[in-house]
């Protein structure tokens, strides 16, 4: 039942908001239910009996972690949207008019997103992830410029669309669950346990449809085009959420099916797909992150980029690349959103007149010298710099690709390298920027509300105590997942 | 001799669902477009209540019944309503794919869905033709859909070629299993959501900025508000 205590706080948030008048109101009632959601997650994760299941939600422990994840994020963003929102209006980028909009579509999404990963029935988690894409393509678009509505439509046709595949795979999973069982079903925890009498063939195709819709949620080449645009033109508070939580949600519903799949005798193959996928994932991004030129649109590329590291690390389905694979979300998640939160701020600094030209930064320390410090730390911390959480799972899954094929592990090094590449190229240009008689105007200055900086420390603390050890029951709670998965014994 | 005759309308009707596919495909004008996605609609109807009569199976009734309702009637007079408002009438602007080369395309996607299915199903292929047809016309629906969502330029056609590809879903589902009826009600839901959002994004794409919130006003679907700057 406690599934629904997410749904009582959403609820009660939302009639809020959209109840009371004035924007600090709505603020504070986000920030509010931001952290009710981190309660109700460390209840799930920490107090209550796992696994629990009530009717179309189930509590296990990979479960728990995506839904305690993702209130992280929603918390450091809900702290830094109100201030950025203030300066939106003043802009005149948002109509005051439309505050219920936003605020109203961020909390839907903050109550759907834990929902999606609580739910045990497949058809109910394709429903709810198809929520997400459209309550977070309508905040993408409430800034109602021409590039936001065409970045927003283009995420709901390329997401939805592909999504219709994955559930032509979910009807085959039922329908092999039917002739198998007797009553078909789509609860996963079910199928996991019947998978074994699957058909090779049938559960193959079931993958390969489930995998094209999930993929293109989280933004898999060649189902990536919708990606960088749509992170790059929502306001930076959801850019933050679209990278370091739904882009979860596809992997998540990858993980799941994919475990299903393992289970059946002679399904290695999808291992092979899934491997294809991610190296080309990784390849892709890495070019794209070389031609780059605006800071948001890079950060979105090395989104994608460690979407594909993931998919390798998936690919082969041993205990150890999956427990890095795991800690890999937990650290791109935190790390990213970081990184969109400051490059927010940078962006509002120095945001070019025309929607067509990029910025030009300069003297990013003098003008925003607490956002370029954060930006610097995220950009060292998503290339994998030791002490931050991405430099172990980024090593490991390395190390594992080598063992499965050197030339190939070194292959992925290389793209890595070239992305770590283009990312501090672009970070050191931008940085090192002087205006000194360079004959270029300063901008006014951004005033930054504290909360934005307050939602970056958040997460800041979290990525160095992630970083600098791993800890203990984190250890445990990850190979709770690994054994719940199928995977057998824990690291 | 009654099941002979009713595999047989079937069949009529699955050819039929495909003919409303291709005229998806080829039509330009807005409102033809939706007429025949309506008829698309009925004809699915018409499929499951027929399957119904063959297998009793009380879901199908309700699909049949949820069908008429919301595809049949709700979201067609939507779009038509927001079609009128934004005075687009046709769609000449194709991207990659003319109509002619995506009826060939579409052809040929059909082939390789019935070699591929064929590999895939096996024995369910030979014991069960009239429901390997089914999910063939099915698959083939909704990568005819996608090609129209991805090959022309107007929003408004985009939104018409995926409320097309959910059907070839719908067909698919009808014939490979008897899925539980919460599922159809939450597509549904899914599916009324995106055509109302993707309708007022519509709105926008198709003006200049400046358009945009005077229309969102004007059309009461956006709160009014401050000029933009």
């Amino acid at each position: 039942m406690t599934a629904i205590l997410y749904l009582i706080a959403g609820i009660i948030a939302f009639s809020l908001i959209m109840i009371l008048k004035g924007h600090r109101s709505k603020k504070v009632i986000l920030i509010l239910h931001s952290a009710a959601n981190i309660a109700i997650s460390g209840y799930i994760m920490f107090a209550c009996a796992i696994p629990e299941t009530s009717g179309f939600f189930r509590v296990d422990h990979l479960s728990a972690f995506e839904a305690g994840l993702s209130s992280v994020v929603f918390f450091a963003a809900s702290l830094y949207a109100g201030g950025y929102v203030t300066r939106l209006i003043e802009t005149g980028e948002l109509n005051p008019k439309s505050l219920r909009l936003f605020y109203g579509g961020f909390s839907i999404l903050m109550t759907v997103t834990p929902l999606v990963f609580l739910s045990d029935n497949l058809a109910l988690f394709w429903i709810l992830a198809e929520i997400t894409t459209v309550v977070s393509a309508m905040l993408v678009a409430s800034l109602a410029a021409r590039e936001n509505i065409d970045a927003a439509l283009k995420y709901i046709f390329i997401a939805s669309t592909a999504m219709l595949f994955a559930f032509i795979g979910l009807i085959f999973l039922f329908e092999m669950s039917r002739t198998g069982g007797g009553a078909g079903t789509l609860n996963w925890s079910e199928l996991m346990t019947m998978s074994q009498g699957f058909d090779p063939a049938v559960s193959l195709a079931a993958f390969f449809f489930v995998f094209i819709g999930f993929s293109a949620k989280s933004g898999i080449v060649p189902f990536h085009t919708w990606l960088p645009d749509a992170h790059s033109k929502a306001p930076s508070a959801v850019s933050a959420v679209l990278s370091g939580v739904l882009l979860n949600i596809g992997i998540y519903g990858i993980i799941r099916v994919y475990a299903i799949i393992r289970q059946v005798p002679e399904t290695e193959t999808a291992g092979m797909f899934v491997l294809f996928f991610g190296i080309l994932t990784v390849f892709v991004a890495s070019m794209m992150m070389l031609r780059q030129h605006n800071l948001k649109k890079l950060i979105a590329c090395s989104s994608i980029e460690n979407m594909g590291l993931i998919l390798i690390g998936l690919s082969f389905w041993t205990p150890f690349a999956v427990f890095w694979v795991l800690f890999q979300t937990l650290a791109h998640s935190l790390t990213k959103a970081e990184l969109f939160l400051s490059a927010g701020i940078i962006h509002r600094q120095y945001k070019s007149e025309n929607p067509a030209e990029e910025d030009v930064i300069c003297d990013a320390f003098d003008m925003q010298p607490a956002a370029s410090v954060f930006l610097v730390a995220g950009a060292l911390a998503i290339t994998g710099t030791p002490l931050f959480p991405v430099f172990l799972p980024k090593l490991f899954i390395l190390l594992e690709a080598i063992r499965f094929d050197p030339l190939m592990g070194l292959l992925i090094l290389l793209f890595i390298a070239i992305a770590s590449f283009a990312l501090f190229r672009f970070i050191w240009n931008a940085l090192s920027c002087r205006s000194d008689g360079a004959g270029i105007k300063k901008p006014d200055h951004y005033p930054v509300a504290k909360g934005m900086h307050i939602g970056i420390v958040f997460l800041l603390v979290l990525m160095l105590y992630f970083g600098i050890m791993v800890p203990d029951w984190f250890y445990n709670y990850l190979n709770m997942i690994i054994s719940e998965l199928g995977l057998g014994g824990a690291l | 001799m009654i099941d002979a005759v009713m595999s047989d309308t079937v069949r009529v009707i699955l050819v039929l669902i495909l003919i409303t596919a291709a005229l998806i495909i080829s039509t330009r004008t807005l409102s033809a477009l939706v007429r025949v996605y309506s008829i698309q609609s009925l004809l699915i109807t018409i499929l499951a209540c027929i399957l119904w009569f063959m297998t009793r199976e009380d879901t199908l009734l309700l699909i049949a019944a949820i069908t008429f309702a919301a595809k049949v009637i709700l979201i067609p007079s939507f779009i038509t309503g927001i079609q009128k408002k934004i005075h687009i009438r046709r769609d000449l602007e194709f991207s990659y794919l003319k109509p002619a080369g995506s009826i060939v395309v579409s052809l040929m996607l059909m082939l390789l869905v019935y070699v591929v299915f064929s590999g895939v199903f096996g024995s369910f292929a030979t014991e069960n033709p009239l429901f390997f047809l089914g999910s063939i016309v099915g698959v083939s629906l909704m990568l005819m859909g996608m090609l129209v969502t991805f090959s022309r330029k107007k929003t408004i056609t985009k939104v018409m070629g995926y409320l097309s590809m959910e059907n070839g879903v719908l067909v698919f589902g009808c014939f490979a299993t008897e899925l539980p009826f919460i599922v159809e009600v939450m597509i549904l839901v899914d599916l009324i959501i995106l055509v109302i959002l993707t309708t007022i994004l519509t709105i926008g794409i198709d003006s200049s900025l400046e358009e945009f919130q005077e229309r969102l006003v004007r059309y009461h679907i956006w709160p009014s508000g401050e000029d933009e700057q």
